[in-house]
């Protein structure tokens, strides 16, 4: 882990889109084996990937993990303490007014 | 962003909305670490009951179901509810997200099997919300999985507490729009609705999964983490309120007094949260609910700071985000009532 450069890295990903009544998620799966660490940013190459009402799609691409520094990563510790109402949902979004 | 495209399944161009969804890590090699053996005869039961999906067939679309105009909706009301149901599917995909991702990273078995069960859920009910969306012509966006994405940490606790908390407040807030709509019928504006009752048993037994995973260390709960879950707490119910407040076409709508139904909604999370936490809000305390007002008036006073610009506007933030802080903790001093946690933990929706 560098302490102020960031690092790049490139890694075989899987999408998979499903766009169903069963269904509705997305997922990418690094087939590296590459772990996603507090403050790293994730960026999937190519076109964005659409899935029509009814499908799932599936597909191999390529992702940038850019790996976040020393300092980031103890930032992104901290500040996540703050972040934490996103995971809280109250049927409503966060605006106070529409 | 909403834009108009050309959805190839019906020919029909459709406005699209754009989720966000947030994207975490956590301490994954202390997940791996959990130990559910305390609580080995409440597990076992769970994780069995889960497996069995008893809500497997409830996501369909049957002749209860009925017709349904969104153009008929006032301007107001429509905006309301598609803000609802936009929110409510971006959490069950966010939820979608993270337990996969806590499924996936892990190798202790228990808490794999948990977390792929609860995944499997929220992308039901994801996919079944985003089909009361197609009826209004509103189609998602998935873009955002090509876009660069930063991943936020939370340890695993704040998750337990969070989810916890967001779990049985998402039970209490549908059984009690489910129980009112029961007695009156005529303002069930939405078919949906008719869907809450067996929907929300899958919130409860998510509930009940975390009460386990805290209960699995006694540490969860006790010593420096009985401040923190009071935060939670008291952010959680004060975020709920003031959200809940600037929806007020929605709640007329369906014939709810807001200040009513919040009450309800959050005493009702309390006497179930007596489950696992040693603490509990002092609803009766005539100070809590000045509290929450105060809060609620300062958020809104610092959103409409947001909005605009230049010098006096970033004084105004300033002075905004300091009163609300101030209340804030105000409302975190007022002193909660402690809790005697039962040995086991485990109940049933009975509401």
């Amino acid at each position: 882990m560098r302490i102020l450069i960031k690092k790049k890295e490139i890694a075989p990903c899987t999408v998979e889109i499903s766009n169903t009544f069963e269904s509705l998620h997305a997922h990418v799966r690094f087939n590296n084996g590459a772990i996603i660490y507090p403050g790293d940013e994730v960026l999937v190459h190519g076109r964005p990937i659409k899935a029509p009402y009814g499908k799932i799609v599936k597909e191999d691409r390529e992702a940038t993990i850019l790996r976040a520094t020393a300092l980031e990563r103890v930032w992104t510790k901290i500040i996540g303490k703050l972040e934490f109402m996103e995971i809280c949902e109250f049927s409503f979004t966060e605006e106070v007014s529409l | 962003m909403k834009d108009l495209i050309d959805d190839n399944t019906t020919d029909m161009a459709m406005e699209e909305t754009l989720i966000s969804p947030r994207f975490y890590t956590t301490n994954y090699k202390e997940l791996d670490k959990i130990d559910v053996s305390r609580v080995r005869s409440e597990w076992d039961p769970l994780v069995e009951e889960m497996r069995s999906d008893p809500n497997k067939t409830h996501f369909k679309k049957t002749s209860d179901w009925d017709d349904f105009d969104f153009e008929n909706l006032e301007p107001g009301l429509r905006k309301e509810f598609i803000d609802f149901l936009v929110s409510s599917l971006t959490s069950e995909f966010s939820g979608c997200v993270l337990y996969k991702e806590m499924k996936r990273q892990g190798t202790n078995e228990d808490v794999c099997e948990l977390f792929s069960l609860m995944a499997r859920d929220e992308a039901r009910h994801a996919g079944f919300i985003n089909d009361a969306l197609r009826e209004a012509n509103i189609a998602v966006n998935l873009g955002f999985l090509t876009r660069k994405k930063k991943y936020t940490y939370f340890s695993p606790k704040f998750i337990y507490y969070a989810t916890y908390l967001s779990e049985k407040i998402g039970y209490a807030r549908y059984i009690t729009i489910y129980r009112h709509l029961e007695k009156n019928p005529d303002s069930r504006f939405h078919p949906i609705f008719k869907w809450f009752e067996k929907w929300c048993n899958d919130e409860f037994r998510h509930g009940e999964a975390f009460a386990l995973l805290m209960r699995t260390d006694p540490k969860l709960t006790s010593g420096i983490n009985v401040y923190w879950i009071k935060f939670f707490l008291v952010a959680v119910y004060a975020t709920m309120y003031v959200r809940d407040h600037a929806r007020p076409e929605f709640h007329k709508a369906i014939g709810v007094d807001i200040d009513w139904y919040d009450d309800k909604v959050l005493r009702m999370t309390t006497e179930i949260s007596r489950q696992v936490f040693p603490i509990e809000i002092d609803h009766d305390n005539p100070k809590w609910l000045i509290g929450l007002k105060r809060v609620k008036r300062d958020m809104l006073f610092y959103a409409k700071a947001k909005q605009t610009k230049g010098f006096i506007a970033f004084l105004k933030r300033i002075y905004g985000a300091s009163r609300l802080g101030i209340s804030f903790v105000r409302l975190y001093l007022i002193p909660a009532k402690k809790n005697k946690v039962p040995t086991t933990s485990r109940l049933q929706p009975s509401y």
